[in-house]
C-alpha cells in the first residue's frame, strides 16, 4: 500500500509540473500579501503584520485545496481515465488521499512565499517564538486539509457546475475560517459555525505561535484540528465510496 | 472458487437498463447469455449502440448490471470486484483515457503501480511494453503529441500492464492506420499463443474473421448468435457487392439472371450488383468480363448490411 501511495504522490508531482496552472494561487499570493500589508501598515497597525502575512498564506492553502482537490475526480472523469482507474485493483481512496496530500504540502509553500514578500517589499520579518508548535500546527492542518479536500473531491463529482461551487466556497471559508479576521471579531451568532471549520482553529493557533507569550491550551486546540480532520476523512471516504458506487450504478462514470 | 478451470467469461441472463428522466428506461443489454473459454479470442460484433461497450464495462466492474450475473475468471463482477480487477486488462477505444500531458513512460509506470506491481517489476514491464508497442523512441514525450494510432498502442500497453489473464478490448483499432491495425492483429495472435483470453469488440467483420475463434453478434442489447469465423467469412462472400462502369444494356440483363443475384441497380454509368449467395460474386464477375466490361470492383458488405440479411433471412425473434 505504501508503494501505491508514493506512486500516486509521484504521479501528482508530475501532473503539477506539466500543469502549473493548478498552482495559480501561488502566483497570486504576492498580490494578496502586498494588499494586506499595505492596509495594516498604512493604518499604523504594525502589530497586525503577522496576521496579514498569515492570512494571505492560509487563503492560498485553501484556494489550492478548492481548485485542485475539488477537480481531482472530475478531471479523471472528464479525461476518460476514471473508468480505467475503477477497473484497476488499486483502492481509489488511497490514490485520492495521496494526491491531495502532495497538493496540500505544496500549497504550504505559500507561507514561505508570503513571508518572503513581506521581507523583500516591506522589509519586515516575522519572528516565530514557538517554531515547534507552529510546525505541529501545520502538520495537523495538513491532515485536516486532506480530509476536508477528500469531501470536496467526492462532492464535486455530483455537482454539474463544480466550478461555481469552487468559486462560491472560497470567500465564505476565508471569513468563517477566520483567516484574516479572527473568529473572535466575527458576530456572535456566526462564531459557533466557525468553530466547526478546522481552519478557524488553525488560524488562531498559528497567530498565537507568532506571539511572544505561550499559546494557551495548545494541545487541546491541536486535538480539535485533528479531530475535525478525522471526521472529515471519515465523511470523505464514505462519500467517495457511495458516490463511486452511485456512478457505477447509474452509468455515469465516463462522459463518453 | 478455482478460477483456472472456469470459463474466462460466463454471463447469464445479464441485463442493464439506463433510467431516463420522464421516459421509460432504455434497455442496453437484454438477457444476455455468453460463455468464453480460457485462451479463446472472442469477437463481439455489433453496430453502434448495440450494447458491446455496456457489456465490456460490466465485465470490467465499471458498471453494475441491473440483473443477471457475470463472472470473469470465476469471480463475480459485483461481489468480487477486486479479484476480477486483478485478473483483467481493459482497453477502451478512442483517444480518451490517457494522461495526455504526461509521457508514455510516466503513464505506464503509474498504471503499473495501480496494478499493484512492485516498482522494479513494474518498471521492467513498462520498458518491455514500450518496446513491444514500438513506442520506445518517444517514451518520454508528452502523450498529447502522439498520433491517434500511437495513443491506441499506448492504450494497449496500459491494458497489458497488469499481465492479465483476460483482456477486454473495446474497439481497439479505432483510429489505427492500416499498418498499425496489421501489427495489432499480430499482437492479438501473440496474446492467444500466450494463453490469454481476449474479448474484442469491433464493427469490422473482416477483423473479427481474421482474429477470433468465435464471434457473437449483438444488436439492440440482445445476443443474436455466436458463430465461427468460417460462418462470418461465408457471410462476407455471400453478400458481396460488385460495381462496374459502362456496362452494356444486354450485359445488365444477363446479370439479373445470374443465380444468387439479389438485385441490380444503375446510377449513371455505374451498375451495382447485390449478391445473396456464396459464389455468386464470381459468376457476376465472369459475366461482366465476358461482356467486355473492364472497370469492375467488389465491395465487402458492411456489418449493418449483413445484419439486415442475416436477421431478415433467419426471421430471428429479436423483439
Amino acid at each position: 500500500m505504501t508503494g501505491l501511495f508514493w506512486a500516486a504522490v509521484r504521479f501528482q508531482a508530475q501532473s503539477l509540473r506539466r500543469s502549473p496552472e493548478y498552482l495559480m494561487s501561488l502566483v497570486t499570493i504576492p498580490a494578496l500579501t502586498i494588499a494586506f500589508l499595505a492596509i495594516v501598515r498604512n493604518s499604523g497597525r504594525d502589530d497586525l503584520v503577522p496576521y496579514a502575512v498569515l492570512g494571505a498564506a492560509l487563503m492560498t492553502v485553501w484556494a489550492t485545496a478548492l481548485y485542485v482537490c475539488g477537480e481531482l475526480i472530475e478531471s479523471e472523469r472528464y479525461g476518460g481515465t476514471l473508468e480505467g482507474l475503477l477497473a484497476a485493483p488499486a483502492p481509489f481512496s488511497v490514490l485520492i488521499i495521496a494526491r491531495i496530500s502532495l497538493v496540500t504540502v505544496v500549497s504550504f509553500l505559500g507561507l514561505a512565499e508570503s513571508g518572503l514578500i513581506a521581507w523583500l517589499l516591506f522589509g519586515v520579518t516575522i519572528p516565530v517564538p514557538h517554531p515547534g508548535l507552529l510546525l505541529l500546527t501545520l502538520l495537523c492542518t495538513a491532515f485536516a486539509m486532506v480530509g476536508t479536500s477528500s469531501i470536496m473531491s467526492a462532492l464535486f463529482v455530483l455537482a454539474r457546475s463544480a466550478r461555481i461551487f469552487q468559486n462560491s466556497l472560497s470567500y465564505p471559508f476565508y471569513l468563517l475560517g477566520g483567516l484574516v479576521v479572527p473568529v473572535a471579531l466575527l458576530p456572535g451568532w456566526l462564531q459557533p459555525v466557525s468553530r466547526v471549520i478546522f481552519l478557524s482553529w488553525t488560524a488562531d493557533l498559528l497567530r498565537d505561535c507568532l506571539r511572544v507569550e505561550s499559546p494557551a491550551d495548545a494541545v487541546p486546540r491541536l486535538a480539535v484540528i485533528v479531530g475535525l480532520g478525522v471526521l472529515a476523512f471519515a465523511a470523505g471516504l464514505t462519500m467517495s465510496r457511495a458516490i463511486l458506487r452511485r456512478i457505477r450504478q447509474n452509468g455515469s462514470v465516463g462522459y463518453a | 472458487m478455482n478460477t483456472t478451470d472456469s470459463p474466462a467469461v460466463e454471463v447469464r441472463r445479464l441485463a442493464r437498463e439506463y433510467s431516463r428522466r420522464g421516459k421509460p428506461p432504455r434497455r442496453a443489454l437484454d438477457d444476455v447469455d455468453l460463455a468464453i473459454g480460457q485462451g479463446e479470442v472472442h469477437g463481439l460484433l455489433g453496430p453502434n449502440g448495440a450494447g458491446k461497450t455496456t457489456l465490456c464495462k460490466i465485465l470490467c466492474t465499471v458498471l453494475l448490471p441491473t440483473s443477471g450475473t457475470a463472472l470473469v475468471n470465476g469471480f463475480d463482477v459485483v461481489t468480487k470486484t477486486d479479484a476480477v480487477r486483478r485478473s483483467i486488462g481493459i482497453v477502451f477505444g478512442g483517444e480518451r483515457g490517457l494522461y495526455t500531458r504526461l509521457s508514455a513512460r510516466q503513464n505506464l509506470r503509474y498504471w503499473s503501480a495501480l496494478y499493484r506491481q512492485p516498482k522494479a517489476v513494474g518498471y521492467r514491464r513498462v520498458e518491455e511494453l514500450l518496446d513491444r508497442m514500438g513506442l520506445g523512441d518517444r517514451a518520454d514525450e508528452p502523450v498529447e503529441t502522439f498520433s491517434r494510432g500511437m495513443k491506441q498502442r499506448l492504450h494497449l500497453a496500459r491494458g497489458l500492464i497488469g499481465d492479465p489473464r483476460t483482456l477486454i478490448l473495446d474497439e481497439p483499432t479505432v483510429g489505427m492506420d492500416p499498418v498499425a491495425a496489421r501489427d495489432f492483429r499480430e499482437l492479438v495472435r501473440e496474446l492467444r499463443s500466450e494463453g490469454r483470453t481476449v474479448l474484442l469488440t469491433t464493427h469490422d467483420m473482416a477483423e473479427a474473421e481474421a482474429l477470433c475463434d468465435r464471434v457473437s453478434l449483438i444488436d439492440s442489447g440482445r445476443l443474436l448468435a455466436t458463430e465461427s469465423p468460417r460462418t462470418i467469412g461465408q457471410w462476407l462472400s455471400k453478400y458481396e457487392r460488385v460495381r462496374a462502369e459502362r456496362v452494356p444494356a444486354e450485359v445488365v440483363s444477363h446479370l439479373r439472371a445470374v443465380p444468387g443475384v439479389g438485385g441490380v441497380t444503375a446510377a449513371g454509368d455505374v451498375v451495382t450488383v447485390e449478391t445473396v449467395a456464396e459464389g455468386a460474386a464470381g459468376a457476376v464477375l465472369k459475366v461482366l468480363v465476358d461482356g467486355g466490361v473492364t472497370t469492375v470492383s467488389t465491395v465487402r458488405p458492411s456489418l449493418e448490411e449483413v445484419y439486415l440479411h442475416v436477421i431478415g433471412e433467419r426471421g430471428l425473434a429479436v423483439g
